[in-house]
């Protein structure tokens, strides 16, 4: 598995792609943090505005750093045939599930990084403009920020599943984008009109949707007041986290299954 | 040592690989010959597991899969550019390397083996077919294996680069390493294999030497040419012989030895120009082999009414 290990790391550190979306990561995250420090640097800082300069606007529906370590993972497993490396990753490493295994462990490793060194950036935003941060480290904030981290990395690896399942970037990219910005965004909307309120059971198993409310830091409002029943904090992380597992599953068996 | 038992492929309707069974011995350049599409980049693939398939394959009695760290063991050129267009040549080797515990070092010496060292730090995406194959060549020796399986590792390459190719994989074998490669290029095979498999729609055509190859797939034929041979065409024939026309009018004796055609020419009085034995190439071998098992046939060009045999003449 150190093998494994060893040569996903080199993989993913010689791309230069790597650390320009990295970057452009951080750099949108704290942007977030910089308008609302600038357009409410003067105000009391209430949890939510804290909790959302800290996450980069993810829990406002804007997850930018979550959405380019998705990128990076779909591109762990993509372009191994968008540019046909699968083949000498396979004779170099031929033991499937171990590769799998190893990109994931890697890809994880480092968003889990990634997504600290960017809570950090952004405190820092938040420090130069209200000058403290108060209750981040205790309940519901804290909780809130953990949820943006385990938020950010479930985004990840439904990317790298995707990239697995299409055995391409492509696809994966338009996934990832459509579903959450799009597709749930319309049931959503259509579930909160009479005519189609047997859609609103469904809504609480939206996986972006669900996944979202790991960060939240007071009560669910989707808009117009709706209730969706959705299943908590944690319940909803787990929504996200089944839909995340059954997209892995699904293309780390087929990739056992399939020709390279 | 290689060896290749009941290699069997199928997509949907079509077979592509169809029960191969071979050995591949080692200090000697084995080359693997068929058209186009007759499978044997599916067989290479079959072989290293990375298409599933039926049969099995050992490489020193050990199937790939069960290598632990094969490169050191069984290096392999596949795919012409499977490169990520912008990780450089090197990092490319080194994030296999990695894989492989094979130091860096090792890289930047199979770099300077393939004459790439100059661009080692350059994207393969600015490389040519020709310094992609270098490269992909590269990648084969990193772990310096005994066992090489190369597809096509002359495409794209100038002259020279095919004569340092054949030379490279000849003295690779002298070593007592084991070398399969498959080329479509009949000429350069004559030149560099020892030891032949060929495949036409999957299915085992020929498996030995290329001299039993070239005897097994040709007809000699006794060639004879003289001012009037049609009185021998008749004596030839009535002698057992089948007797056919040569382009230029000459006659094309199989089925007697030369000796015996000479004989036959002198008892009947008959005047020769020539009495020679023709000898066929490796190429009309395997065209003999392998004509009727090319799986996308082209048609032949249409001739001009003006040529002999042309449109108007059908």
């Amino acid at each position: 598995m150190r093998d494994a290990l060893r040569y996903e790391w080199t993989r993913l550190t010689t791309l230069r792609s790597t650390y320009w979306l990295i970057g452009v990561g951080l750099l949108c995250s704290a942007l977030i943090a910089v308008i609302f420090g600038l357009a409410a640097g003067d105000d009391p800082l209430d949890p939510e505005i804290l909790s959302a300069s800290i996450n980069g606007g993810a829990a406002f529906g804007i997850p930018f750093l979550a959405v380019f370590m998705a990128i990076i993972g779909i591109f762990s497993t993509g372009h191994e045939w968008r540019h046909g490396t699968i083949q000498p990753t396979l004779t170099a490493l031929p033991q499937r599930s171990r590769l799998i295994a190893a990109k994931i462990a890697v890809v994880a490793a480092a968003t889990l990084a990634v997504t600290l060194v960017s809570i950090l950036l952004n405190l820092g935003v938040v420090l130069a403009f209200w000058g403290e941060a108060p209750g981040l480290f205790e309940e519901p904030l804290s909780a809130a920020l953990l949820g943006y981290v385990v938020y950010t990395l479930i985004y990840m690896l439904t990317g790298l599943g995707l990239g697995l399942l299409f055995r391409g970037v492509p696809s994966a990219l338009v996934v990832i984008f459509l579903m959450p910005l799009i597709l749930e965004s319309l049931i959503v909307g259509l579930a909160m009109l009479p005519a189609l309120d047997w859609l609103e059971p469904l809504v609480k198993f939206l996986p972006f949707t669900a996944g979202s409310l790991l960060m939240t830091v007071g009560p669910v409002d989707l808009g117009m007041g709706a209730d969706f029943g959705f299943f908590g904090r944690w319940g909803s992380g787990g929504v996200f986290a089944a839909f995340a597992a059954v997209i892995v599953g699904c293309g780390w068996y087929l990739f056992k299954r399939r020709d390279a | 040592m290689i060896t290749a038992k009941g290699l069997y492929k199928r997509y949907r309707k079509t077979v592509a690989v169809n029960g191969l069974s071979f050995e591949v011995r080692p200090g000697v350049v084995t080359g693997f010959l068929g058209p186009n599409g007759s499978g044997k980049s599916t067989t290479m693939r079959l072989m290293l597991g990375l298409d599933h398939g039926e049969g099995e394959t050992t490489f020193g009695g050990r199937s790939f899969a069960s290598i632990r760290r094969p490169m050191n063991e069984v290096g392999a050129l596949l795919e012409a550019k499977p490169f990520h267009p912008t990780r450089s040549a090197r990092n490319h080797l080194r994030m296999l390397a990695a894989a492989n515990r094979i130091p860096d070092s090792r890289v930047d010496e199979v770099m300077e083996f393939v004459g790439l060292g100059a661009v080692k730090r350059k994207k393969p995406k600015g490389y040519s077919l020709g310094m992609a194959q270098r490269l992909g060549l590269a990648q084969a020796l990193l772990g310096d294996p005994k066992i090489l399986l190369l597809d096509e590792p002359t495409n794209g390459l100038d002259p020279h680069g095919i004569h340092w190719m054949r030379d490279v994989l000849k003295s690779l074998a002298a070593e007592g390493r084991t070398i399969f490669v498959s080329s479509h290029l009949l000429s350069e095979m004559q030149l560099m294999a020892d030891e032949l498999v060929v495949i036409g729609k999957g299915t085992m055509i020929f498996n030995g030497d290329v001299e039993t190859f070239v005897r097994e797939f040709t007809q000699s034929a006794v060639v004879v040419r003289g001012p009037e041979t049609a009185g021998l065409a008749a004596a030839l024939k009535a002698a057992g012989a089948t007797v056919s026309a040569g382009p230029s009018g000459e006659l094309l004796v199989a089925g007697m030895e030369l000796e015996k055609v000479g004989h036959l020419a002198f008892t009947e009085g008959v005047e020769l120009h020539e009495l020679s034995t023709r000898s066929a190439s490796l190429e009309e071998a395997f065209m003999s082999a392998t004509g009727a098992s090319e799986q996308f046939a082209a048609q032949s060009p249409i001739r001009s009414v003006d040529e002999k045999g042309g449109v108007a003449d059908a």
